[in-house]
């Protein structure tokens, strides 16, 4: 009884400091998203609602949630931005969708974003964005839009994306790529309009027509 | 002197200009005026078009919150697919079309469409993958310029009045996966496409003299409505 008493002040203590301890330490993907802010340049001041300190992401301008709290959509087309794309984007587990067209954004394209598989559109078009688009991407299989067209892109396409059998509409238009354009799997869908203005290998010419008969003609 | 400095700006103009444009690709003016002659093209009894495609407020990507019309990108107006199925429209195939050079799938399927389908299709509609003409009351001949729509995926011409026969050229589309010419007129013998995209019967059923496998075997050369 007399231990318990003695010990008040310090129990007391450790409850009154706790009130101290900033929240943050929940929201992973609140954390992630700060990344990008930090990585990103943006004088419209759209990020302005982006508060780290609140516990999760979901009352930001620009970012939707799920019942769950969990980010689903981060629309930031046309917003003047520049800087970066981070890895910690990979750490939306939820994201749907991507939405960064038309801004000032550099760099590569994180290799991370191949883990976001429940990504249904990733719109990164008219940046300046470089690099190889990551074989990663493959793995996205729930994948319908997928618009890098007008950045910078180099090296070739990744043939696992003629795996992605969901993809719907696909522009890669207007980059620096190389090589072979696949027309197998998903790809059987998509004409030379979204592949124009790279350094893409001319497709082969047409396999010589096979006999093309009249069927077979059976004995009266 | 003055003369020829001008002309020099006026080149230099231009030239920044069209490298700028350079840039961005197929379409846009020219897609506006793709929907809108399409639109003056047909009758639209039941007002789809006339209450949705509304050309007077021009912002970037009007005409992608069309009914009916999927862009490219949204802020854009380049057109992907024109979906008009359904919709109680008449009138011929909509030379329209010409002018949405970035199309890719096309549905006009259960209208009330009629005449030709336009023998330079492949000038028209270039680049497409789906073109789904089913149910309608298309007549003439199927165009042997299909054939060099080489991107087809998806062939539907079903419940039409298309007579003749279907060009044996049609077997070169090799990335045909779905087509049907079932209940049309057709006569002669079926295409022969190659092993991995041959179609089966319910694709030519219901034409009054089309044979060849997967149907009865064509008995003479210009076999005519009779099938032993």
């Amino acid at each position: 009884m007399r231990m318990l008493i003695e010990m008040m002040p310090t129990v007391l203590w450790f409850i009154l400091a706790f009130q101290f301890v900033p929240r943050v330490v929940g929201n992973a993907e609140g954390d992630a998203l700060n990344a990008l802010k930090i990585n990103l340049a943006d004088p419209n001041n759209v990020l302005k609602s982006w508060d780290p300190t609140l516990v999760n992401p979901c009352t930001w301008i620009h970012v939707t949630c799920n019942n769950e709290n969990s980010v689903t959509r981060v629309d930031l087309g046309n917003a003047n931005l520049s800087g970066q794309l981070v890895p910690q984007l990979g750490q939306l587990y939820n994201l749907q969708y991507l939405e960064l067209y038309s801004n000032n954004i550099t760099g590569k394209i994180p290799e991370e974003l191949g883990n976001l598989t429940d990504l249904v559109s990733l719109d990164l078009y008219l940046n300046g964005l470089n690099g190889p688009i990551p074989v990663t991407l493959g793995k996205l299989q729930k994948l319908r839009f997928l618009r890098l067209n007008n950045n910078f892109l180099s090296g070739t396409i990744p043939m696992v994306l003629t795996n992605v059998s969901t993809l719907q509409v696909l522009d890669l238009s207007n980059n620096k790529l190389v090589g072979d354009i696949p027309v197998n799997g998903s790809f059987s869908l998509f004409t030379l309009l979204s592949f124009q203005n790279n350094s893409l290998n001319k497709p082969p010419p047409a396999p010589p027509p096979p006999l093309v008969p009249t069927q077979t003609r059976s004995s009266g | 002197m003055m003369l020829k400095s001008r002309i020099f700006r006026i080149v230099l103009i231009y030239s920044v200009c069209s490298l700028l444009g350079c840039g961005l690709s197929y379409g846009t003016p020219t897609d506006i005026a793709c929907l809108k002659n399409i639109k003056a093209s047909l009758k639209d009894p039941y007002g789809y078009l006339t209450s949705s495609w509304n050309f007077e407020n021009t912002t970037e990507g009007f005409i992608c919150k069309f009914i009916g019309i999927e862009c490219w990108h949204p802020d854009e107006n380049k057109v992907l697919n024109i979906r008009l199925a359904d919709m109680g429209l008449k009138g011929h195939f909509p030379a329209g079309l010409r002018n949405c050079t970035s199309v890719t799938g096309i549905d006009l399927s259960n209208n009330q469409l009629y005449g030709p389908v336009p023998n330079d299709i492949s000038k028209i509609i270039t680049f497409v993958t789906t073109l789904d003409l089913s149910s309608n009351n298309f007549s003439g001949p199927i165009p042997v310029d299909l054939a060099n729509c080489s991107y087809l995926n998806v062939l539907k011409l079903d419940h039409n009045r298309f007579s003749g026969n279907i060009p044996p050229q049609l077997g070169l589309l090799d990335r045909l996966k779905t087509f049907s010419v079932a209940n049309n007129l057709l006569t002669g013998p079926v295409p022969n496409f190659n092993s991995n995209s041959s179609f089966g019967a319910d694709s030519y059923a219901n034409n009054p003299g089309l044979c060849g496998k997967p149907l009865e075997d064509c008995t003479s050369p210009s076999q005519g409505s009779h099938i032993l």
